[in-house]
Formats: structure tokens, sequence, C-alpha cells
């Protein structure tokens, strides 16, 4: 009974979500996680957007692909060195569970952060900033795929051998600053310069933002199917790497 | 018997093979079922990297380990169900109470709902941790907390419990709490395999041990065994009143005395005829007008056995002293545990 692989499925489904229940509650309220997850993607929504004239529903695009983009991907990176210095990941890696189990559990935990971060900041946009939304359905959508694709990106930082946080924390924030520059968060993408766009195509924030821009002021450029597709594909490809790395840290000793 | 644990041929190089640091060189045993394993060897030895690789945590560079009839390479899944680990450093969350520690733990090994509860009580009632349950980890002590992990690593009832240093740093009553519980478990059906360099610790649980020196097994058999192989490592232990460092020069030439430490209070005359040195020891007490607070003869301790396989010490001093130099305390190099 136990080894049929509908019960090994049903067992894998409730052990990652025992990993995301526990990271949720051990990390959300980590000095860590509020510094990379909360506040950056608000100050950096700020500091672009003072003094300049955006639509409401343009800011909240803005914003809420600024958040997917710094919350999602803070967990990983975080969480993993630090339970490695602790010795709790030996504890989850000898489990009986496989690899992607767990490093599923693990992308839930930076995609739950990511969405209830997000849920906040809309009610700030549609609240204060009185922004309307075009397709709260393609909305919730673009939410759900993109903090589970930029989860499994930051989650290839936090695969890097290593015990310290600090060693895989500035990689992974220079991946973001740079992929939020060339991304068309900042200039639309129909008005950037081809040699930018053919650049911005290499990015997933790209998709995000245009799927935003579809659902809140209906300005996106793409086809949001392309978009929806590009970030579920992303999402997947992600955990590749993060499965190698793991597998290197095995042969290390990490 | 049938064998919990087959290892052939284990080798770890960290790095490249021929390059890297051997820490694991080709090592052969197995661990019966039902048996309590201790695994010896001195700081860097390859004790934990062995651990690690029998716990899945490290990939081998070469050789096989089978588990319960599975090959680990293979079939990890079923092995990792009836297996456990309490590393040495306690591996508790410590933003979790004890209470959801065990329940986590109890999630990760699917142990059935209903009876998650009970066995979690089961444990904090044995181990002393009920009364604070509710208590984050955080602010327990470091015995607690070791307590708490190896009531983790039991609640799904593992056939083959590793555990790495289980004493070190604990106040005695812990230490012997937790030799206790070894014991209740093994008795209960559990094989375990015990890391340590706890010389007294091993000689106490293990049925049988291997000593493992610069990465390669140096011996294998049960610690009665062991010392029996080593018979020359005995002992004539004399407290002399009243005591002073002076007695060493002259205890040491005494015919027959291959090595003295000073142990405390105490005089240790490491020979291979303790019945012939005896006499003498008698003499100089009494030459000197010296009282005989103690004197006893002993047979090679399983740290003795330890300390001649691992060449590190005894040999050393026993140059020395045949040199007519005396070695005291503090020139022999420390090791857990006593007699």
């Amino acid at each position: 009974m136990k080894n049929r692989p509908t019960q090994r499925l049903r067992d894998e489904l409730a052990q990652a979500s025992a990993v995301f229940v526990k990271d949720v509650r051990t990390y959300y309220l980590q000095p860590g996680m509020i510094m990379m997850g909360l506040l950056t993607p608000f100050f950096l929504f700020f500091s672009f957007s003072v003094r300049r004239e955006i639509a409401p529903a343009q800011g909240v695009a803005q914003l809420l692909a600024m958040t997917l983009f710094f919350t999602a991907p803070a967990a990983g990176p975080f969480i993993i060195p630090l339970e490695r210095r602790l010795g709790t990941y030996d504890r989850l890696l000898a489990a009986p569970m496989s690899l992607l189990t767990l490093l599923l559990g693990k992308t839930a935990v930076g995609a739950f952060f990511a969405i209830v971060v997000c849920a906040i900041a809309l009610l700030g946009g549609v609240v204060v900033l009185g922004a309307s939304i075009a397709q709260p359905w393609l909305l919730a959508a673009t939410v759900l795929l993109a903090s589970f694709a930029f989860s499994a990106l930051g989650l290839i930082f936090g695969s890097i051998p290593t015990r310290r946080p600090g060693d895989v924390a500035m990689p992974s924030m220079l991946m973001r600053w740079i992929l939020l520059f060339i991304s068309g968060v900042f200039v639309p993408l129909d008005e950037m310069p081809s040699v930018a766009r053919t650049v911005a195509y290499f990015s997933p924030l790209t998709y995000a933002q245009d799927l935003m821009n579809h659902a809140a002021p209906g300005t996106g450029v793409l086809n949001p199917w392309l978009d929806l597709a590009v970030l579920l594909a992303s999402g997947v490809l992600f955990l590749l790497p993060a499965v190698l790395m793991h597998r290197r840290s095995r042969r290390l000793g990490y | 018997m049938n064998n919990a644990i087959e290892v052939d041929n284990l080798t770890k190089y960290y790095g490249r093979p021929g390059a890297g640091v051997l820490a694991v060189d080709h090592v052969n045993f197995a661990v019966r079922q039902g048996e309590i394993f201790g695994f010896l060897g001195p700081n860097g030895a390859g004790k934990t990297t062995t651990q690690r690789m029998l716990t899945t945590l490290l990939e081998p560079t070469e050789g096989r380990i089978v588990i319960g009839g599975h090959d680990l390479a293979r079939e990890a899944y079923p092995v990792k169900r009836q297996m456990s680990l309490v590393p040495e450093e306690s591996n508790v969350y410590t933003e979790l109470s004890a209470w959801d520690n065990l329940m986590f733990t109890a999630q990760l090994y699917r142990v059935p709902r209903a009876e998650r509860g009970g066995r979690a009580r089961e444990l904090l009632e044995t181990f002393g941790l009920w009364e604070k349950r509710h208590v984050k980890a955080e602010d327990f002590s470091k015995g607690m907390r070791r307590r708490l992990s190896i009531a983790m690593a039991i609640i799904h009832k593992p056939s083959l419990l590793f555990l790495d240093e289980p004493t070190p740093g604990l106040d005695p009553q812990s230490a012997r709490a937790i030799r206790d519980l070894i014991r209740r478990l093994n008795g209960d059906g559990t094989t375990i395999f015990l890391s340590t360099h706890q010389i007294e610790e091993a000689n106490q649980l293990c049925d049988r041990v291997a000593i493992i020196d610069h990465g390669q097994i140096a011996a294998i058999d049960t610690p009665e065994r062991l010392k029996q192989a080593f018979q020359r490592v005995q002992s004539v232990e004399v407290a002399l009143e009243p005591d002073g460092q002076d007695h060493g020069q002259a205890l040491a030439a005494l015919p027959g005395v291959t090595t003295l430490v000073k142990m405390g209070d105490k005089w240790r005359l490491y020979t291979e005829d303790p019945s012939a040195l005896l006499p003498q020891v008698i003499d100089y007490a009494r030459s000197h007008n010296l009282r005989v607070v103690s004197l006893s003869t002993l047979g090679p301790s399983l740290e003795d056995v330890f300390l001649e396989i691992t060449g590190q010490q005894i040999g050393v001093v026993r140059h020395e002293t045949q040199q007519g130099r005396t070695r005291r305390r503090g020139m022999r190099p420390q090791m857990g545990g006593e007699r």
C-alpha cells in the first residue's frame, strides 16, 4: 500500500506542505525576510515613482511586478543557507521525500510570501490610489504564476553550496537589480530601442510586467497567453539548476 | 544474524579523487541487526563523513552501502523511512515549540495523524519535556535541546538510529539519561550506530566497536576482545600520601614500568607484568615512609586500546620514559572519558 505511486504522491504532497507551513511559521517574521522581501520592493517603487506622473493603474502594475520580483525570490537565498548552518537542512534532506518535493515546498514559501505582500500592495493601490483593475482574473493568474516562477529563481541562489546567507545575498540581489532595469518596468516595452527590447525578452520579469500591464491599465504589448506560458516554463526550468546544485552540494558535503 | 548495514569499499574524497582530501579510505564493515555498534575515532578520523554517507547526506566517491537489504545509491526511499539521525549539533527548530518540532517531524515521516499526538506526548514525558511543550526551543538548555533532538529522531520508531556524539557537553544526569535511553531503544529492537570519541561511553554501551583512524578501519571487535588483544597495556594504579610530583622520577625508574601517567591524585604505571611491579611499588612506599591510600592492578581499558591502535599517545610516552624521563599529566593528549 505504502509503495503505491498514489500513496507516495500523497505522502510527498503532505511533506511539501509540512515544509511550507514550518517555514512560514519559522521565517516569515525574520528580519532578513522582512528587509529583502517586504521593505525593498516598496522603497524601490517609491524611489522611482515619486515626482513622476504615473496613472494609478500603471503604478499598481509596476508596484505589483516589483513586489513579485523582489519578494518571491527572497525566501530561498535566506532560508536554505541558514538551515544549512543550523543543521536543520540535514533533517529535511534525510527525510523520506524526494529532493523535488523539498524544493517545491521551499518554492511555495517564497511564492506565498509574495502573494500575501502583493495582496496588501493591491489593496493599498485600489483603496489609496483609486486604481481600477481591467482584468482581475488575469491579475490573479499573473500573481500566482509569477510568484512561483520568481520563487524558483531565488531557489537557484539558495542552492549554492554554502552555509552563509551572506554568500548568496549579493549575487541574488545583483541579478534582481540587473533584470529590473532591462525588463520594461520603468521604460515600457514598446518605447524601448530594438536592442534593449531583444535583451528584455530574456528576462522573465518582462513577461510578468507585461501581464500586469494587461491586467491593470490594459496596456500590455505581448500576447498574454505567451506571457503566461513563458512564466510557467520559467518556473519549471528554474527548478532544474536548483536540483543540480543540490546534487553538487551532496557531493561536496554541504 | 542479518546485517542492518553492509559497507563495501566505501571511499570519500573531498575534491577530485587522487588530488583532494581522502577522508574515508576504502572502508569495509557490517553492522548486525539489533546491535549497538560503536564507531570510534579521533577528531578528523572520518567518523562523521562515514555517518553522513550512511544517512544519504553525502555522496560517496566510491563503494557501496546496503541498509536493510537496499542499495542506498538506488533505493534510498525505503531506507530513509526506517532510519533516523541525531547529529552532533542538536538541529531543532528554535523558533518552534517542543510540541511543534515533534509534530513537524511526525508529518515529515508520515506518522499516521491519529498517532502523532500520543507519540509526541509519550516522548515529551519520557524526556522530561512535557511541562515545557509549548516553550520555544530557543529557550531550552543544551541538554533539553539534545533530548528534543533525539525525541524528534525517534518519533517514527526507526529500526536504525544513527547517533553522532550524543553526550559531549551535557551534565552527568542528562548524559546518563541519554545512555539509558539508547539501551532502552536497543532493547526494543532498534539497531544503534553510535559515532563517538567518548571511549568509556562506547565501552558501556556497545556490543561491538570499530576504530577508525586516518579514514581506515584499524580494528573492529567487541570491547572485551579488543582489550584482551592488548594485555601488554596493563597497569598498576597507586595513590600515595603525601603526594607530590617528586615521586614521578622514582616510580618511572622502577623495573618493568613502560609508561607513567599522573592521573589526579594517582599514578598509573603501565607494565607488561603487574604482579612483578606490585611489590616494588609497596617497597618504594615503605622505604620513603609513604602511606598507600589505594593500590590496584588494571587491565587495558578501551581507551588504552584506542590509543594504542591510533598510535598517538602511549607509544610516545613509553619511548620517553624508557629514556629515564617522567611524563606527567598534560603531556599526554586529552581524551574523553575515564576508566
